[in-house]
């Protein structure tokens, strides 16, 4: 099966793995507070002056959500994920000193101290362990995580909040230059590539992510949540391989779609580009035109849209910004159609490799070779 | 290289990245195909692989050296599409029959 696919062999490509291993840590923080970031999206589209229906009292509780709740919850997450529960809790107390210490919300200060303050208490707990005295498992337990969080505490106030805000404040500027000077489409360049090396999640949820919630607390939405996730590139292709694809691949592409674009599962269309690689023109192609309706039409949406289905999408869409948001995504998939369909029109002649696979998948499958 | 005999395996991991999504879906077809073999099937986050022998781990190719690095010792089989993918239909019919599964 080696030479069936020809890109993305596991065996080699060790950057990638540890490019990856480090984004899926950071995504992994993220990932499972979905749910919260979500609440507070939909708190904010409804409640803020600008929303649905404003309402003063019960935009209280956008602020601290967003300052607090949300950060503590990524920092916990990340410290569980190093030394379990002790973890998750100094993890927590060392986030409080990393929030506390700046005004905006502290995401990527979270990430770096809950993990880092959970792998501390865990050499302390190699040391303290085994000396312990029988009986004394609990007091010294709490008193090592309540000492040394108070520490780390302090570390991220003093240390790492103020770097972090500064580094934020770079970023931030950086994405506003892109924006302000109409290059924003050009992070499809970077963005359609990587995702389809299973970058996407690292890339959505620990960088883009991140930057859309300090956007979205300023303006009540962002374009940044829209980058990576829109649907229409992956729709675009997935259609074009339903039509013009090698025929081994059309049969499983109607199941595909309903899968990624309903069910917003975007890993389903990666290997379809790995086995034709030029495809991933047609994504780029797609995904710039979508940032670039998004940035015309001036919309954004007010949470990430996890998983990255077109219901998701309609969910976090504040008021009055369908049309652009809709638009942006339909015109995607066109491009990326049509970009890949002329593309595997053209590498037609491959399918001779393909038939000759698919003759020994038979093969396979009745068990004469393997 | 690690091997095991399918009459063996009791259970199936399935790894993603973030063990929410695609995993996920694929765990729950082959849970359905491996119901009446009395073979479990399970998904996690690649990253949280360690720790543990797995009987068999099944993960997208792209995922694979780090799937390998975490479990180093357990089979690793790496698929390819997430739809119709002809080495989890050969995973599947290895199991029923018992046969001899060698990872990737």
């Amino acid at each position: 099966m080696a030479n069936f696919i020809p890109a993305g062999d596991g065996g080699h490509s060790g950057w990638r793995a540890a490019v990856q291993k480090l984004g899926g840590n950071l995504a992994g923080m993220v990932i499972p507070n979905i749910g919260a970031f979500i609440a507070w999206g939909l708190l904010t589209a409804l409640f803020i002056p600008t929303g649905w229906t404003p309402n003063e009292q019960l935009s209280s509780m956008v602020g601290p959500m967003i300052v607090n709740l949300l950060p503590i919850l990524i920092g916990y997450t990340g410290g569980r994920l190093v030394h379990g529960q002790r973890g998750a809790v100094i993890a927590s107390v060392a986030t409080v000193g990393v929030i506390v210490g700046t005004s905006i919300p502290m995401f990527l200060g979270a990430m770096i101290i809950g993990p880092l303050a959970a792998w501390v208490l865990k050499k302390i707990d190699g040391v303290l362990d085994p000396i312990t005295p029988a009986g004394f498992e609990m007091l010294i337990g709490n008193f090592s995580l309540g000492i040394s969080g108070l520490l780390m505490a302090i570390l991220g106030y003093l240390g790492i909040g103020p770097v972090v805000n500064s580094l934020s404040d770079i970023l931030g500027a950086g994405v506003k230059a892109l924006t302000d000077t109409g290059l924003l489409p050009l992070a499809s360049l970077l963005v359609e590539p990587a995702k389809v090396l299973f970058l996407n999640n690292a890339i959505n949820h620990g960088v883009l992510g991140p930057l859309g919630v300090i956007d979205a607390e300023a303006t009540g939405k962002s374009l940044m949540f829209m980058i990576e996730t829109n649907p229409g590139p992956g729709l675009g292709i997935l259609l074009a391989f339903w039509l013009a694809g090698p025929k081994v691949l059309r049969g499983s592409a109607p199941g595909a779609i309903i899968i990624h674009f309903l069910g917003g599962i975007h890993e389903i269309y990666f290997p379809y580009v790995l086995l034709r690689p030029l495809v991933i023109l047609g994504a780029i192609a797609g995904g710039a035109t979508g940032v670039a309706v998004f940035a015309a039409t001036g919309v954004g949406l007010v949470a990430t849209p996890s998983p990255g289905s077109i219901f998701a999408y309609l969910a976090v869409t504040p008021p009055g910004n369908h049309f652009g948001v809709l638009l942006g995504i339909l015109l995607s998939a066109a491009v990326s159609f049509v970009v890949s369909f002329f593309i595997l029109k053209a590498s037609k002649a491959g399918d001779d490799d393909l038939e000759a696979a698919k003759a020994k998948a038979k093969a396979m499958k009745t068990g004469a070779a393997e | 290289m690690a091997t095991i005999s399918g009459a063996n395996v009791k259970h199936v991991v399935v790894a993603c990245e973030a063990g929410m999504g695609s995993s996920v879906m694929v765990a729950k077809m082959l849970a359905k195909q491996l119901k009446d073999a009395g073979i479990t099937v399970s998904h996690t986050p690649v990253n949280q692989l360690a720790g543990e022998p797995h009987d068999v781990v099944l993960c997208h190719r792209g995922l694979g050296s780090r799937a390998k690095q975490a479990v180093p010792d357990s089979v690793v089989i790496m698929f390819d599409m997430f739809l119709g993918d002809l080495k989890i239909a050969k995973l599947v019919s290895d199991l029923k029959e018992g046969a001899e599964i060698v990872g990737d």
